[in-house]
C-alpha cells in the first residue's frame, strides 16, 4: 500500500447499523484499497470522540426507534460542537435514514412534540402516517454536473423538508425520497450527503462512492483519485432498474 | 363438541379433499372455511389436548421436529401442522385433518409451530387449557414485515398474555426472548448453552445491544452467536438466568453432527446431535427441556437425539446424476451466518451457488446481505471451483461476495433454474446451494423436473 490513507470514522457504528451499514464502511474501504491506497477504519460509540480524529470521511447509518432517545443524548452531550464543525469545515459526511434525520433541526411526532436533532443542516422531519417503503430510484446530480441514477431501498415513516441552503440529492424517479409529496430526495450542503437509502448504499451506486472519496481524497492531497471499474456494481444497479421498469 | 362445530371440520376436510382432487398445494384454505363457519373452532378442537408452541425467529421448524420425535419417544400420539403453514389457518388445517368425522382430535398432543406475529391469533381460545410455549429467540427477520426487533418480541408477548397458566420454556442466552419470563405463567424454564460455541463469530453483529429495561449497554460474559451469550447488564442487573437444561461443551464437531455434554436438571449427559451446525444446538436443547418436561428419561432423549434423520435442519441432500447437491435455506443473518460456519467446516471444492429473491416471503429488503460475514468464508471458499449467483437478486449476491474478496474470475450469474441444473449436473460435482425461501420453492419446483423429489416442508 502507498503511504496515502484516508480516514474514515464510522459515528455510532454499534448503533446506527440495522441494516447492512457497514456495506458501506466495506465499500469505501475497498475501493481505496483496489487504487492501491490506505484505508483506517475509526468506529465510534457513546462518550468523548477520539482524540485521533483527523477524519476523511464520516458515516452515520440508521437505526432503530428503541435506541434514539440515548442517542440524542450523546450527541448533545459529546457530538455536537465536534459534528457541527465538522460539516462547516467540508468534510465529507455519508448519513443515512436515522443518521440523516438526526443531522436535521428536529424531529416533530404526530402530537406536535418535538425532539430536537443537531441542526447541522437546516432539514426537519415531521412524523408521516404512512410508511415510506420499496426499492426506489433517483436522478443525482454530481459536484462536476454530470447525472447519473441512484438507486435503493428506502423505509421510513418520518417526512423530511428542507429548508433554505439545503439542495435535494436528486430527484424521485420511483419510489417516496423525503416526503413523499415534493420528488426530492435526500440533502446536499457543504460535503454532507444524506439520503433516506438505507442500509448498503454504496456498493451498487459505484460512482456515488467513488464521488465521496474523490473528494475526500482531493481535500487531503490535492490530487484526483485514479480511475477504478464498476461493472459488477453497474450490473447489480442496472438489474434492479430493469425491474423496477 | 358442538354441531356447528362438526359441520366445520366436515367442511374443512371436503374443502381439502378438493384441493386435493384439483391439485393445488395450498394448505391454509381449508382453515379459512372452518374459521368462516365457526371462529372458535380451535377451542372445541383443542378442548382435551396438550397443546405445544413453538415460536421465535430461527429453528421452529426443526425444533417441532425434534419435539415430535421425543412426543413419539415417550409413546404419546401428536400431530403437527406443515412448517411454513404456520398462520391462523394454517394451524386449524391442521387441526381439522387430525380431527375424526366425529369432529375430534384422538392425538395426545397438538404440537404448533407458530409464527411470531400469528401466535396471537392462534392460541386465543387456548386460555384454560394445558399448553406448553417454547419460544426459540429473536432475531431481524424480514425488517420490513415486523419493523423493529422489539416489534417480534411485542407481538410474541401479546401472544402468550392470553395464556396465564401456561409452562413457558425460554432461551436463556436470548436477551430479547428471555425478558418474556415477566408474563403470567405457570411454569417457566430455560435452556441455553453455557460457553462460547467456536472462535472467531463477529461480536459487533447484535440485533440487542442495550438492555430493555433500561437502555444501558449489555455486557458479555461469552457470546456464542448474534446476540447470544452470557449477557448482563450493569446499570439495572437485568441478566442471563441459569438454564435448567444447559449445554456445556461440545466435545467433538463431527461432519453433520456434534456430541455435546449436557446438564438436564441437575443431571450430567453426553449425546450425540445428530443436526448439523451450532444454530441446531439450540433447537436440541429446547427439544430437550420438552423431553424431559413430558417424562422422558435422560437415555430415551439421548437416543432422540442421536437418532434424528440428517435431513433435518434445513439441509437436503439431492443427487442429481453424479452432482451430490446439498440444499441449504436461508432467510435472515443470524442464519445465514450460522450457514457460513458450516461451510467453513466443510471447505468445499466443488461449486456453490447463492440464490436471492426479494419476494414478500423472503424480505422485500435485500440489506441484510451485508450483515452476513462473507468476509469469514473468503479463504475457506478459495478451493471451490465456481460460484453461481441465482434468483432475482442474483447481481446484488455477486457484488456482496465481490466486496468480500472472493475470487470474481470463478463468478458466473444464472437466472434460469433449467439452465443451472443442466449445468449442475453435467459438472458432476459435489454442489452447496444456499437459497433464500421462494429461491428454494422455484428451484426445487425446477429440480423436480430432473429427479424425483419429495414434497417440500421447509426444512
Amino acid at each position: 500500500m502507498s503511504e496515502k490513507c484516508l480516514h474514515i470514522c464510522h459515528l455510532y457504528y454499534d448503533i446506527l447499523n440495522l441494516y447492512g451499514d457497514n456495506g458501506n464502511i466495506r465499500t469505501l474501504e475497498k475501493r481505496l484499497n483496489w487504487r492501491g491506497i490506505d484505508s483506517k477504519v475509526s468506529r465510534v460509540t457513546f462518550g468523548p470522540v477520539p482524540e485521533d480524529n483527523d477524519y476523511d470521511i464520516i458515516f452515520i447509518g440508521g437505526g432503530q426507534d428503541f435506541e434514539q432517545e440515548i442517542l440524542v443524548k450523546d450527541l448533545f452531550e459529546y457530538k455536537a460542537d465536534w459534528l457541527k464543525g465538522e460539516i462547516e469545515k467540508g468534510t465529507v459526511i455519508l448519513a443515512i435514514c436515522g443518521g440523516y434525520q438526526m443531522l436535521g433541526k428536529y424531529y416533530e411526532a404526530a402530537d406536535g412534540t418535538r425532539v430536537d436533532f443537531l441542526g447541522g443542516i437546516n432539514v426537519y422531519t415531521t412524523a408521516g402516517d404512512k410508511r415510506m417503503i420499496g426499492n426506489f430510484v433517483y436522478e443525482y446530480t454530481g459536484v462536476s454536473g454530470e447525472q447519473f441514477s441512484i438507486v435503493g431501498f428506502e423505509n421510513h415513516n418520518g417526512q423530511t423538508w428542507l429548508g433554505d441552503g439545503v439542495e435535494p440529492m436528486g430527484t424521485i424517479i420511483k419510489g417516496f425520497g423525503n416526503n413523499g409529496d415534493d420528488k426530492t430526495e435526500g440533502a446536499r450542503y457543504k460535503n454532507v450527503f444524506a439520503t433516506y437509502s438505507h442500509g448498503p448504499l454504496l456498493p451498487k451506486n459505484a460512482r456515488l462512492a467513488d464521488e465521496l472519496l474523490s473528494i475526500a481524497y482531493e481535500r487531503k492531497y490535492n490530487e484526483k483519485l485514479t480511475e477504478l471499474e464498476h461493472d459488477m456494481e453497474d450490473a447489480a444497479h442496472d438489474d434492479i432498474i430493469k425491474q423496477l421498469g | 363438541m358442538s354441531a356447528r362445530s362438526t359441520f366445520a371440520v366436515w367442511a374443512g376436510k371436503i374443502t381439502t379433499k378438493i384441493l386435493k382432487l384439483t391439485g393445488s398445494g395450498g394448505t391454509s384454505l381449508p382453515g379459512k372455511v372452518v374459521l368462516k363457519i365457526c371462529p372458535d373452532i380451535l377451542a372445541h378442537l383443542a378442548k382435551d389436548m396438550k397443546v405445544i408452541c413453538v415460536t421465535g425467529t430461527n429453528g421452529k421448524t426443526t425444533t417441532c421436529h425434534v419435539i415430535r420425535d421425543m412426543i413419539e419417544a415417550s409413546g404419546k400420539t401428536v400431530f403437527c401442522n406443515d412448517a411454513g403453514a404456520n398462520m391462523l389457518g394454517g394451524v386449524v388445517s391442521a387441526f381439522v385433518s387430525a380431527a375424526g368425522m366425529n369432529g375430534k382430535v384422538k392425538t395426545d398432543y397438538a404440537l404448533l409451530e407458530c409464527d411470531e406475529a400469528a401466535l396471537k391469533s392462534i392460541v386465543e381460545h387456548f386460555g384454560k387449557l394445558d399448553v406448553t410455549a417454547v419460544v426459540t429467540n429473536v432475531f431481524r427477520d424480514q425488517l420490513d414485515r415486523y419493523g423493529e426487533v422489539l416489534t417480534t418480541v411485542n407481538k410474541i408477548r401479546a401472544g402468550l398474555k392470553q395464556l396465564p397458566e401456561v409452562k413457558l420454556v425460554l432461551n436463556a442466552d436470548c436477551s430479547l426472548t428471555s425478558s418474556l419470563s415477566d408474563l403470567p405463567h405457570k411454569e417457566l424454564y430455560y435452556f441455553g448453552v453455557n460457553a462460547p460455541l467456536y472462535e472467531g463469530t463477529s461480536k459487533d453483529i447484535s440485533d440487542a445491544v442495550y438492555c430493555l429495561h433500561c437502555k444501558t449497554k449489555y455486557k458479555y460474559h461469552y457470546h456464542t452467536f448474534g446476540h447470544l451469550g452470557g449477557f448482563y447488564c450493569d446499570n439495572c442487573g437485568y441478566k442471563r438466568t441459569e438454564p435448567q437444561v444447559a449445554l456445556s461443551k461440545v466435545i467433538e464437531w463431527k461432519d453433520g453432527s456434534e456430541v455435546v455434554e449436557m446438564d438436564v436438571f441437575g443431571n450430567q449427559v453426553k449425546a450425540e446431535v445428530m443436526l448439523p451446525g451450532g444454530y441446531n444446538l439450540y433447537n436440541a436443547l429446547a427439544a430437550t427441556a420438552i423431553g424431559h418436561l413430558i417424562g422422558l428419561a435422560d437415555n430415551d432423549i439421548v437416543s432422540v437425539l442421536g437418532g434424528l434423520s440428517t435431513h433435518f435442519g434445513r439441509m437436503e441432500e439431492v443427487m442429481l446424476g453424479d452432482s451430490k447437491l446439498h440444499l441449504v435455506l436461508v432467510k435472515n443473518p443470524a442464519g445465514f451466518n450460522e450457514v457460513v460456519q458450516f461451510l467453513i467446516q466443510q471447505r468445499p471444492a466443488g461449486t456453490i451457488v447463492f440464490g436471492l429473491n426479494d419476494n414478500y416471503a423472503d424480505g422485500k429488503d435485500i440489506s441484510w446481505i451485508y450483515d452476513v460475514e462473507f468476509e469469514r468464508l473468503t479463504e475457506a471458499a478459495s478451493n471451490a471451483e465456481h460460484f453461481y449467483f441465482t434468483g432475482k437478486r442474483a447481481y446484488d449476491m455477486q457484488l456482496r461476495l465481490k466486496y468480500a474478496d472472493f475470487n470474481t474470475e470463478k463468478f458466473h450469474v444464472e437466472k434460469d433454474y433449467k439452465t443451472l441444473i443442466t449445468m449442475l449436473k453435467q459438472q458432476g460435482q459435489e454442489t452447496f446451494l444456499v437459497l433464500s425461501y421462494t429461491c428454494m420453492l422455484e428451484f426445487r419446483d425446477k429440480l423436480a423436473e430432473f429427479v424425483p423429489l419429495a414434497k417440500y416442508s421447509k426444512e
